[in-house]
C-alpha cells in the first residue's frame, strides 16, 4: 500500500508492534485470564450439567437453566478475552469513497454504448419478439402456481349451505327443538349436512319466553317463539361472535370488541363492524322443532370486492 | 465521572431483573387462587336505581338469638336492609323470591353479596361467612318461595375433562378467555377470572347464570356436559399445567411481547452495552483545554 | 452491535428450527390425540396441533427447543426494529447506504411475516383465530381479494386443509432463503462499504477507526453469540410461551377472548379495532372495512418507510456521501418525525389490548376504544413538538448529552495555570490514545530469527524460531 495520510497530510512513519495500542486493556492480564478461565470452567460444567440433565430426562428448567449458563459463562468469558486481552487500539484504516469518477462512469458508459451498439443497434424487431415471447412466458409461467393452488371462488362466497327446511342442530348432530332452550340460552347451530361448518356457523338465542322477535321491519315471521338466529360470522374480521351478554341482549365480537343489537336486527353499534350480522329466518315446524325458512339473503362474513351493495 | 460499561451493565440487569421480578410477582399473584384484590368482578349491572346511599355496613356474622333459625337471623342482620325482611327486595336490592338456593350460595360465596354500598358493583374476594353460615342463609331464602336449584355438591367424579375443555372451548372461552382469566365485556362489566373457584361455585355459576351470563342449563348442555366443563375448569383453569415455566397470567401474547422486548432484547442490549466499545466524544481534550481558558 | 442481536438470533431460529422440523407435522389432517396431556385426551385435532403438543410433552428437549425458538423470534423482530430505529435517527441510511436501508426493510417485514407464519402453523385456537383474520384481509383486496384468498386457501375458508402445510412451506423454506440471501447482501454491503461511525476519535469521512475485525471484533462477537443465545434459552428454560397445549386446538366456530397477535403484529390489531365502521360503496363493489386498516396502512408504512433516504435526500437536498453518523438531536426535524411515527405505532399497539387494559384498570371497554381513537390522532402531533424542543434544546446547550471529564488545575512553578484533563475515573488509567495506521505498521521486528537451515533438502527449524 503506497499512500498513507496521517492527520497532518504526510506520510506516516513506520509504527512498530511496541506501540501502546498493541497492549492489552487489561492492567492485570494474568488476573483477567484467570477470570475468563474461570468463566469457561463454569460454562464447561454447565454444559456437563445439560448433558446429565438430557439424559436423566429433566424438567424444562433444568435443561434450559443448564444450557442457558453454560453460554452465558461461554460467552462472557470470549467477550472477556476479546475486551481485555487483544490489542487495545484504536486502529484505523483508510476508507475507499463510494463515489464514481467521472471518467470511470464515462468509459463505462462508453464501453456499454460501443459494444451494445452491435448486438442491439437497429435490431429492434428482434428484440420486439423477445419482449413478446417473454411476456407470453410471464404471463403462462403464473398459470400452474395460480390455477391449481385453489378454485375460483364463483358463487362459493355467497351461499352457505343452510336451505329452506333445514334442521339447527347442534355440533354433535342434535336436533334443537324450540322447547330446549330456556331464555336467555345460545347455542351454536348448524345444516345437518355441514355440522362444524366455519361458513355456516350459526348462534341461536332464545330472548323471551314466547311471542315473534321481531328484528326489523319485514322480519315479522323470522323470530318464532322468542328464538332469533344469526350467523355467527362476524362482518368485520370473520371471527366466530361467541359472547353473548344476556342482560343487555348484546353480541360482543371478541377479536376486535364489535357490539351487536341482538333485538334489532344484530346491527353493529360499537366497534370496527360495518355490516349487522345476516339474520336466518327460523320457523317451528309441526314436531317442535326449529328449522330455517331460507338460507341466508347475503353473504356471510366480511366483505370482499364483488360483494356490492349495503346488505 | 464515568462508569465503566461493565458497571452500567450489571445497574442495567439489577434494574432489569428488578423489574421482571415485580412483573413475575404481579402475573404470580393475579394468578393465585383466592386473592382478595383480584380485579373487580361487574357481572351485574346495578338494577336497583338507588337515590339514597344507605351505608348498610356488612357488619359479618352476628350472634343469634335462640327464637330464629340460624339462616334468617343471618339474613335479617346482613341482607335484609336491601333485600327487605322478607327478601321480596326494595329499591336497594333484587327480590330473592324463587331465586334458589344455588344463586344465593354462588353470590355469598363467591363475596359478591353483602354489598355495602347497594350502588357499588359486586367484587369477588373471600366469602364473609363461614360455609355452614352461608348453606344457612342460603337454605333460609330457598325455603320462602320455591323456586330455582338446591346447592349442587359439585361432585366432579367420572367427569370427562377433554370433553369439558372441547365445551369450554366452544361455551365458555369466548367471554372468559380460553385460559380463564376473564376479559371486559361492553359497558364496565367483565367476565369475572375463573381461577380459584370450588366446582360447587363453577356449578352454580352455569346453572344460575349470574348477571350477564347466558343460561346454559337446562337446554344447552346437559347435567353430564355440565359436570364436564366444572371438571375441567376446577382442574386445568384453576391448575394449568404450565410445563414450559413462568405462567404469565394466562395473557397470551400481551404479556410475552412485554417480556420479549424488555427482557429479551433489553437483556441483549446490555450485553452490547458490555461488548461493544465506546465512541469518544468529538470534543478532544484541546477544547476542553481552551475551555478552561487556559 | 444491535444488528447483530439480529443475526445471532436468526442463527438460534435455524438452529432450533431445525430441531423442530424434526418432529412437526405439517398437516392439516384430522388425527385423534392419545397422549400426555388429559384435556386434549380424545379430541379430534389436526396432526400439526397433536405433534406440537408431542414436541411439548414427549419429545426430549422439545419444548426448550420450542420456547427458545419462539422467543428467540421475538426478540430478532425487536432488535431488528431496535437496529432500525437506531440507523434512522443517526442517518445511517444515507448515501451510499439506502440499498441496504432498503434490503434492511425488506428483512424486516419477511421477518414479521415468518414470524406470523410460524406461530400459525401448530394451528391452535389462538393462532388460528389469527389466519382467520388473515383469510378476511386478504379477502378485503379490491378487485383480488376473492381469488387470492381462495388460491391461497384452496377454497373458500377454512379452504381444502392445504393452508397449514403451505405456510410451513413458506416458513421453513422460502422465506429462509430469501432473509437469508438478503442478510447476506446486507453484511457484504455493509463489508464493502465499511461500518458508520460517530464523530470523535480521529473517524473522519475517509477513514475508520476502532477495533479491528481481527482479532478484537471477531473474539468479541462470538462471545457476543453465546450471550445473546443464552437470552433466548434462559427464557425458554423459565417463562412459558405459546403454551398451546392450553389453548386447544383450533376450530373454526371455536374463539377465545383475549386474543391479541404476537406483538410484532399487534399494531395491525390495534389498527382493525381502533378504525371506525366505514366502507366504501360502489354500484356492484364494495372496499371493506378491513382494508383500510390491514392492507393500506401498512401499505403506506412500509412503502414510505422503504423510500425515506430519497424522500430525505429530496428535502435537505443532500446528496453526498456520508460515513459520519449524526447524533439525533443535531437533526431535530428527522428524529422529531421519527419520534411521532413511532408514537403513532405504538399506540395502535397500545390499542391492540382494550379488552386487557379495560379489564385490568376497571375501565369501560367503550371509553378505552374511544380514548385509544384520540390518542392515535393526538400523541403523535404532541410528540413532534417536544421531540424537536428537546432537539433543539440539547444542540444549542454546549456539552449536552456528552460525557464530561473534569480538568485539573495545576499552578506551574513559574505562577501560570495549566489544566489537564482527568482520568475517567481515578484508577481507570484509560488515557485517549490517536488512533494508528494499520498499514503503516513496521511488522520487520515480528517474524524474525535465523533462517531455517537445509540438509538433504529437509528444513531444519529451530526450536525458538519466532
Amino acid at each position: 500500500m503506497s499512500n498513507h495520510h496521517g492527520h497532518d497530510g504526510t506520510k506516516d512513519a513506520n509504527v512498530s508492534t511496541d506501540a501502546p495500542q498493541f497492549e492489552v486493556l487489561a492492567k492485570n492480564p494474568r488476573r483477567v485470564e484467570k477470570a475468563a478461565a474461570l468463566t469457561f470452567f463454569v460454562s464447561l460444567l454447565a454444559f456437563a450439567g445439560f448433558g446429565a440433565a438430557f439424559w436423566q430426562n429433566a424438567d424444562n428448567e433444568i435443561l434450559g437453566g443448564t444450557l442457558g449458563v453454560g453460554f452465558l459463562g461461554f460467552g462472557a468469558a470470549m467477550v472477556i478475552w476479546g475486551k481485555y486481552l487483544t490489542p487495545r487500539g484504536p486502529f484505523e484504516e483508510e476508507r475507499a469513497l463510494m463515489e464514481v469518477t467521472r471518467d470511470a462512469h464515462d468509459k463505462l458508459v462508453a464501453d456499454f454504448v460501443v459494444r451494445g451498439r452491435v448486438a442491439f443497434g437497429r435490431r429492434g424487431f428482434l428484440g420486439a419478439m423477445l419482449a413478446a415471447s417473454g411476456a407470453v412466458f410471464g404471463i403462462v409461467a403464473l398459470f400452474p402456481l395460480v390455477r391449481s393452488l385453489g378454485p375460483l371462488p364463483k358463487k362459493s362466497f355467497y351461499q352457505t349451505k343452510w336451505r329452506r327446511g333445514s334442521y339447527l342442530s347442534t355440533v354433535d348432530g342434535r336436533r334443537l327443538r324450540a322447547a330446549d332452550l330456556l331464555p336467555g340460552s345460545l347455542a351454536t347451530v348448524f345444516p345437518e349436512d355441514d355440522l362444524g361448518g366455519a361458513l355456516s356457523q350459526t348462534v341461536l338465542i332464545r330472548v323471551q319466553e314466547s311471542g315473534n322477535v321481531v328484528t326489523m321491519p319485514g322480519r315479522e315471521s323470522w323470530g318464532p317463539e322468542g328464538y332469533v338466529a344469526y350467523s355467527k360470522v362476524c362482518t368485520h374480521a370473520g371471527c366466530p361472535v361467541g359472547l353473548y351478554e344476556q342482560l343487555t341482549k348484546q353480541l360482543l365480537c371478541p377479536c376486535h370488541q364489535s357490539l351487536f343489537e341482538v333485538t334489532k336486527g344484530a346491527i353493529p353499534i360499537f366497534g370496527p363492524a360495518p355490516r349487522p350480522l345476516p339474520q336466518l329466518p327460523l320457523y317451528v315446524d309441526g314436531s317442535g322443532y326449529l328449522r330455517a325458512q331460507s338460507g341466508y339473503d347475503e353473504p356471510v362474513g366480511p366483505g370482499f370486492w364483488e360483494r356490492g351493495g349495503t346488505t | 465521572m464515568r462508569r465503566s460499561s461493565l458497571q452500567i451493565t450489571l445497574v442495567g440487569a439489577v434494574l432489569l431483573v428488578g423489574i421482571f421480578a415485580t412483573g413475575a410477582v404481579g402475573a404470580g399473584a393475579s394468578t393465585h387462587a383466592v386473592a382478595p384484590k383480584a380485579p373487580t368482578d361487574k357481572t351485574m349491572p346495578v338494577e336497583s336505581d338507588a337515590g339514597a346511599t344507605k351505608a348498610a355496613a356488612a357488619k359479618g356474622p352476628q350472634r343469634l338469638s335462640p327464637a330464629l333459625g340460624l339462616g334468617e337471623t343471618l339474613f335479617d342482620e346482613n341482607c335484609s336492609s336491601c333485600h327487605g325482611l322478607d327478601a321480596a327486595g326494595s329499591s336497594l336490592g333484587v327480590s330473592l323470591l324463587g331465586r334458589g338456593a344455588a344463586t344465593v350460595d354462588l353470590w355469598v360465596s363467591s363475596g359478591w353479596m353483602p354489598l355495602a354500598v347497594p350502588t357499588a358493583q359486586p367484587s369477588r374476594g373471600p366469602d364473609r361467612f363461614t360455609r355452614a353460615q352461608t348453606i344457612a342463609i342460603a337454605d333460609y331464602v330457598a325455603s320462602l318461595k320455591p323456586g330455582g336449584f338446591a346447592i349442587p355438591s359439585g361432585a366432579v367424579s367420572g367427569a370427562n375433562v377433554s370433553e369439558g375443555q372441547n365445551l369450554f372451548s366452544e361455551n365458555c372461552a369466548g367471554c372468559h378467555t380460553i385460559t380463564g382469566s376473564g376479559d371486559a365485556l361492553s359497558g364496565q362489566l367483565n367476565a369475572p377470572s375463573l381461577h380459584g373457584l370450588t366446582p360447587t361455585m363453577i356449578s352454580e355459576a352455569i346453572i344460575t347464570a349470574p348477571g350477564n351470563m347466558p343460561r346454559f342449563y337446562p337446554g344447552a348442555l346437559t347435567a353430564a356436559q355440565v359436570r364436564d366443563v366444572v371438571a375441567y375448569v376446577a382442574k386445568d383453569i384453576g391448575h394449568p399445567d404450565n410445563v414450559g415455566g413462568i405462567g404469565l397470567g394466562g395473557d397470551g401474547p400481551v404479556a410475552e411481547g412485554f417480556i420479549g422486548l424488555f427482557i429479551g432484547v433489553g437483556a441483549c442490549l446490555l450485553f452490547a452495552l458490555w461488548v461493544g466499545d465506546r465512541s469518544e466524544d468529538e470534543e478532544s481534550t484541546d477544547d476542553a483545554l481552551k475551555e478552561a481558558h487556559v | 452491535m444491535i444488528g447483530e442481536i439480529a443475526l445471532y438470533s436468526f442463527i438460534v431460529l435455524l438452529a432450533t428450527g431445525v430441531f423442530l422440523t424434526l418432529y412437526f407435522v405439517p398437516s392439516g389432517q384430522d388425527v385423534v390425540y392419545h397422549g400426555v396431556y388429559a384435556p386434549l385426551d380424545g379430541q379430534t385435532v389436526s396432526a400439526a396441533f397433536k405433534s406440537t403438543v408431542d414436541l411439548s410433552f414427549i419429545v426430549r428437549g422439545g419444548l426448550l427447543m420450542r420456547q427458545m425458538h419462539h422467543w428467540a423470534a421475538n426478540i430478532f423482530v425487536g432488535s431488528i426494529v431496535v437496529h432500525m430505529l437506531r440507523v434512522f435517527f443517526t442517518g445511517g441510511f444515507r448515501r451510499p447506504r439506502e440499498l441496504n436501508w432498503f434490503i434492511g426493510v425488506t428483512l424486516m417485514i419477511l421477518a414479521i411475516m415468518n414470524g406470523f407464519l410460524g406461530y400459525s402453523i401448530p394451528d391452535d385456537l389462538v393462532s388460528g383465530t389469527g389466519i382467520r383474520i388473515a383469510y378476511s384481509i386478504l379477502e378485503s383486496i379490491p378487485f383480488v381479494g376473492s381469488y387470492l384468498a381462495t388460491l391461497l386457501f384452496g377454497g373458500v375458508f377454512p379452504g381444502n386443509g392445504s393452508i397449514i402445510p403451505r405456510f410451513y412451506v413458506l416458513h421453513v423454506l422460502i422465506l429462509p432463503l430469501i432473509i437469508f440471501g438478503l442478510l447476506g447482501a446486507h453484511l457484504g454491503l455493509l463489508v464493502k462499504q465499511k461500518h458508520t461511525q460517530f464523530k470523535g476519535n480521529g473517524a473522519r469521512e475517509d477513514n475508520v477507526v476502532g477495533a479491528p475485525l481481527w482479532p478484537t471484533f471477531m473474539i468479541k462477537t462470538t462471545g457476543f453469540l453465546f450471550l445473546t443465545t443464552a437470552v433466548s434459552i434462559l427464557l425458554g428454560a423459565f417463562v412459558q410461551i405459546n403454551p398451546i397445549w392450553l389453548y386447544g386446538p383450533y376450530i373454526p366456530f371455536h374463539v377465545s377472548y383475549a386474543v391479541q397477535p404476537d406483538w410484532y403484529m399487534g399494531w395491525l390489531d390495534g389498527a382493525l379495532r381502533v378504525m371506525p365502521s366505514w366502507e366504501i360503496h360502489l354500484p356492484g363493489h364494495m372496499v371493506p372495512n378491513a382494508f383500510f386498516p390491514s392492507v393500506l396502512l401498512p401499505g403506506i408504512t412500509f412503502n414510505i418507510m422503504m423510500a425515506w433516504p430519497w424522500i430525505e435526500a429530496k428535502f435537505t437536498g443532500d446528496n453526498v456521501e456520508h460515513h459520519i453518523l449524526d447524533r439525533p438531536s443535531q437533526r431535530p426535524v428527522r428524529t422529531a418525525i421519527g419520534a411521532s411515527v413511532l408514537a403513532f405505532y405504538f399506540v395502535l399497539f397500545g390499542a391492540s389490548a382494550t379488552d386487557v387494559l379495560a379489564n385490568y384498570l376497571s375501565v369501560s371497554l367503550n371509553v378505552v376504544l374511544l380514548s385509544f381513537r384520540v390518542l392515535c390522532v393526538v400523541v403523535p402531533l404532541v410528540v413532534y413538538p417536544v421531540t424537536y424542543k428537546i432537539c433543539t434544546e440539547m444542540s444549542h446547550t454546549r456539552g449536552a448529552g456528552k460525557r464530561k471529564r473534569y480538568n485539573i488545575i495545576v499552578r506551574g512553578e513559574d505562577g501560570g495555570y495549566s489544566a489537564i484533563t482527568a482520568e475517567e475515573y481515578p484508577g481507570y488509567g484509560r488515557e485517549v490514545l490517536e488512533p494508528i495506521d494499520v498499514d503503516s505498521v513496521d511488522l520487520s521486528n515480528v517474524m524474525s530469527g535465523p533462517e531455517p537451515k537445509s540438509t538433504d533438502g529437509v528444513y531444519q527449524i529451530p526450536r525458538d524460531y519466532r
